[in-house]
This record gives structure tokens, sequence and C-alpha cells, in this order.
């Protein structure tokens, strides 16, 4: 059971979300990782590797309605991040950018919506679909874990917060490090399966099985609609 | 020219091992909130002819460093102006001295980021390539890249410059420290906001064989600089 000020996602995996009982909405933070055109949109960085964008731009609409619900909730917290690198690249590791280029065309080279995945370029930008509205807090990461060399857990501490929702790009990668990540610093993290996307579906799969081993691994996961249920209980008691 | 650095407590660095591509200049929040007129600093009442005094020496250490085409790292300190990064005791503390941190000053906002107050002084501006930590405490590696940075350009040796000697730039030098960069402090490129404790950060640093690293001056550094 819901109370007024408090979440619990009953029907998540391997666990009902939070695992120590429900959390106040004021100890929870949103985390929408790297919805940039860089990893969705057409002439993006990962289009241009000729990788099939549907699976990636199919997260776009439930994380919408996500995102509309924690809108609704002004005591909890939304994070966007964005993956990118200082215009002279000197936050980019060398093997980094060689392992870009193989697949061309390279982090820091042009590309149809310009620098690849540099700060201030078109295609780092977060799609305006998803894009942050006044006051929420954007992360810019030159990793692909969000704590790395951000202030994300410097905020996430001012502020009290213990849980994180997460959901975004791309599950094997970036948001999975940003889970094990903040998993290793204490939070208790939940991912929205139908709002993240692999470049490989496969790949995504396999991250909800190792999230659900040995009894919650990094946490538990759960589809947005299950968090939505809980969220809109959540409400009616309230009323 | 000389091959060895006039330094105290030893001649910098340990393994005089100083390259152009090794040794970065770090300049610490040399911005007008802690030595221009109207800033915090100058709010909260403190003599700023003490934080100006580094201005010209650094400027000749920059100019130099520039020139042999050396590693150039500025920092400043600063919030997000939703301040969802200032510790609520840090905002107490400094209303408690009439200059609250994001309240309205003559310089626009205090320690805020894109206020004119927060910005680096016109004389030591960052030119293109430069980068620029932007930090919310007082370490230059606590929340911030700049670590990233340093390791992916291959930097072993730091020259610290810059402002407060006892506040901002003994904490990165303490940070730096412990993660193995070798450190040195140019004396008259630092201040203080008490002359005092300006003096008793340089001292401390010599102690124990130089337990936080070395303490020189822009003249010798300069002449060291002659030999790369």
């Amino acid at each position: 059971m819901n109370t007024p000020d408090t979440l619990l996602v009953p029907d998540a995996r391997p666990y009902a979300w939070p695992c120590l009982g429900p959390v106040a909405s004021e100890r929870l933070a949103l985390v929408v990782i790297d919805m940039q055109k860089d990893f969705c949109a057409p002439g993006g960085y990962i289009d241009s590797q000729g990788v099939d964008l549907r699976p990636a731009r199919a997260t776009i609409e439930p994380i919408q309605r996500v995102l509309a619900a924690f809108r609704a909730k002004p005591e909890a917290l939304v994070i966007h991040t964005r993956e990118g690198h200082r215009p002279e690249l000197v936050d980019l590791p060398a093997n980094k950018q060689w392992r870009s280029e193989q697949v061309c065309p390279g982090i820091g080279n042009d590309g149809p919506l310009g620098r690849i995945l540099v700060r201030g370029e078109p295609g780092w930008e977060i799609i305006p679909e998803l894009a942050p509205a006044p006051g929420e807090i954007v992360i810019d990461k030159p990793g692909k874990g969000a704590f790395y060399a951000t202030d994300l857990d410097h905020i996430l501490r001012l502020r009290g917060i213990t849980h994180l929702i997460v959901a975004g790009l791309t599950t094997d990668v970036c948001v999975h490090t940003t889970i094990r990540e903040a998993n290793d610093r204490g939070f208790e993290t939940l991912i929205l399966r139908d709002c993240t996307a692999a470049t490989e579906t496969r790949h995504r799969d396999a991250i909800f099985t190792m999230t659900e081993m040995q009894g919650g691994l990094f946490g538990a996961t759960a589809t947005s609609d299950q968090l939505l249920a809980a969220l809109t209980s959540l409400t009616r008691i309230q009323e | 020219m000389t091959t060895t650095l006039n330094s105290r407590p030893y001649a910098w660095p340990w393994d005089n091992n100083l390259g152009r591509q090794n040794t970065a200049l770090v300049i610490i929040d040399m911005q007008t909130d802690f030595c221009g007129e109207g800033g915090y600093v100058d709010t909260m009442g403190y003599d700023l002819s003490l934080t100006r005094a580094p201005i010209e020496p650094i400027g000749r250490l920059l100019a130099r460093f520039r020139e042999l085409g050396m590693p150039v790292i500025h920092t400043r300190e600063g919030h997000r102006p939703d301040l969802s990064d200032l510790p609520a005791n840090k905002r107490w503390r400094s209303q408690q001295i009439g200059a609250g941190i994001g309240d309205p000053g003559p310089c626009g906002r205090i320690l805020v980021r894109g206020e004119p107050g927060w910005d680096i002084i016109p004389e030591l501006y960052p030119r293109d390539g430069e980068p620029i930590i932007d930090k919310p405490g007082k370490g230059s590696f606590y929340a911030t890249d700049l670590e990233l940075i340093l390791r992916t350009r291959g930097i072993q040796n730091i020259v610290l410059t810059g402002i407060t000697t006892d506040v901002c730039v003994h904490t990165t030098m303490r940070d730096a420290n412990d993660r193995g960069f070798e450190c040195v402090l140019v004396e008259d490129c630092c201040g203080a906001t008490d002359q005092a404790n300006h003096d008793h950060a340089i001292k401390m640093i010599q102690m124990q064989g130089g337990v936080f690293g070395a303490v020189t001056d822009s003249e010798s550094l300069l002449e060291r600089l002659e030999s790369l």
C-alpha cells in the first residue's frame, strides 16, 4: 500500500521496489540518461554507424509519460544527463577516440549534426520531445557513467536523494554504468524496462537478467505502466 | 640558465622531470568575486590589495607558459543558478558575514555561475583552448573533471597559483598531492584575505621534507623554464 507521500512498485522484478519499503517522494529522483540526438536521431552518432534507431525511439513516448507524472510532483527531482566532450577534447581519452574512429566517423569529427558528441553541437543536444524543463538538473558527463567527473553525487546528497528511477539510452552502456555506480554508492535503483533501449536488443534483455540475478544484484526493474499505476494510486489516496 | 628549480624544501619536481607537456600551470579562482571591487571578498570587507597582488606575477607566468605551448588550466568557484549544488551550511555561513552566496550584490548574484562577479578578471582571462574548471567547492578535484583532464593529457607536475592561498589553493594542493601529482606553489602568485594565513600556509607545505610539495617564486620558475 502506498501512503500519501510514498511510492512502492509492488510488481517490480525481482522484488517489490524499493526493497526496504515505500520511499518518500522527496527522496526520489528520475534520471533520464543521454536522450540526445547523437543516440537516437537521424544523422547522429549512432545513426551514422548504421544502427536501427527504432528501438531507441520507441522509448520516447513512455519516457514522456513518466516525465509528465514526475513533473506533476514538484517535490520529486528530475535529472537529465548528456554524454559529450569539451570542444578542445581535453577530456577525451585517446583510446575512446581511437575506438570510435574504427566505426567511423569518430568522436570530435564532423557529422551531419555537427561535431560528434561535442558539447554545444546540435547532435549533442537532448531531443526536443524530452527537452529538460526549467529547474530540472542537467549533468554533462565525459564518460558512460553519470557519476564520474561530474557533480551528480554532490547534488543528490545535498538534496537527500536515496532512490533513483532510471530511463534512457543505451541500456548496456550508459544506463548500466550509471546503475552500477549508483548501486556501489548505496542508492536504491529501478530501471524502467520499456524506457530504455540498446543498439542490440539482446544486450538490453541481458542487462535486465543481470540486474535481477541473486535477489537483485544492482536493484530492480519494472515497466513504466507499473510505475505509473503506483504513482496514480498514490494520487488517488491523496485525493 | 639553470637546470634545477630554486624551491623549498627541495628542488622541484622531486625527479627533476620537468617538461613542456607534463607540467601544467593551474590558476585558481582569479574571479572578480575574490579580487575585484564589489565582489564577494570586497563585500565581506577584506583588503583587496592582498588578493590583487598576485595578478601581475601570474600574468608573467601565464605569458611564458603560453609562449612555450605548455598546458594552462583555470578554475572558477561558483554554483548553479538554482543552487542545487550549494550545501546549506556553506550558504548559512556566508550569510553570517553579510555576503550570502546566491544573494544579489554589486556584481550580480554572489558566486553564481554566469554572473559578472563570478567570471575571471580580464587581466588573466582564459584563451580559447585553455580548459576552465567550474567547481562547487574549495578543492578543484571534487565534483569536477579536472583529474580526467590531467590524466588524459599526461600531466604529472602542477604549478599552483591563484587565490586564496589558505583556502582554495591549499585544498587543491592537498587533493592533488593525495592523488600523486607533484605540486609546487608559487608564493608571490598567491594571496589570502589575511597575510598571516598566507604565511602559515606557505610554511605548512615545507614541513616533513615537503609534506604537500614545494614552494617557489615566479622569478625562480621563469628562470627554470628557460632551460626547457
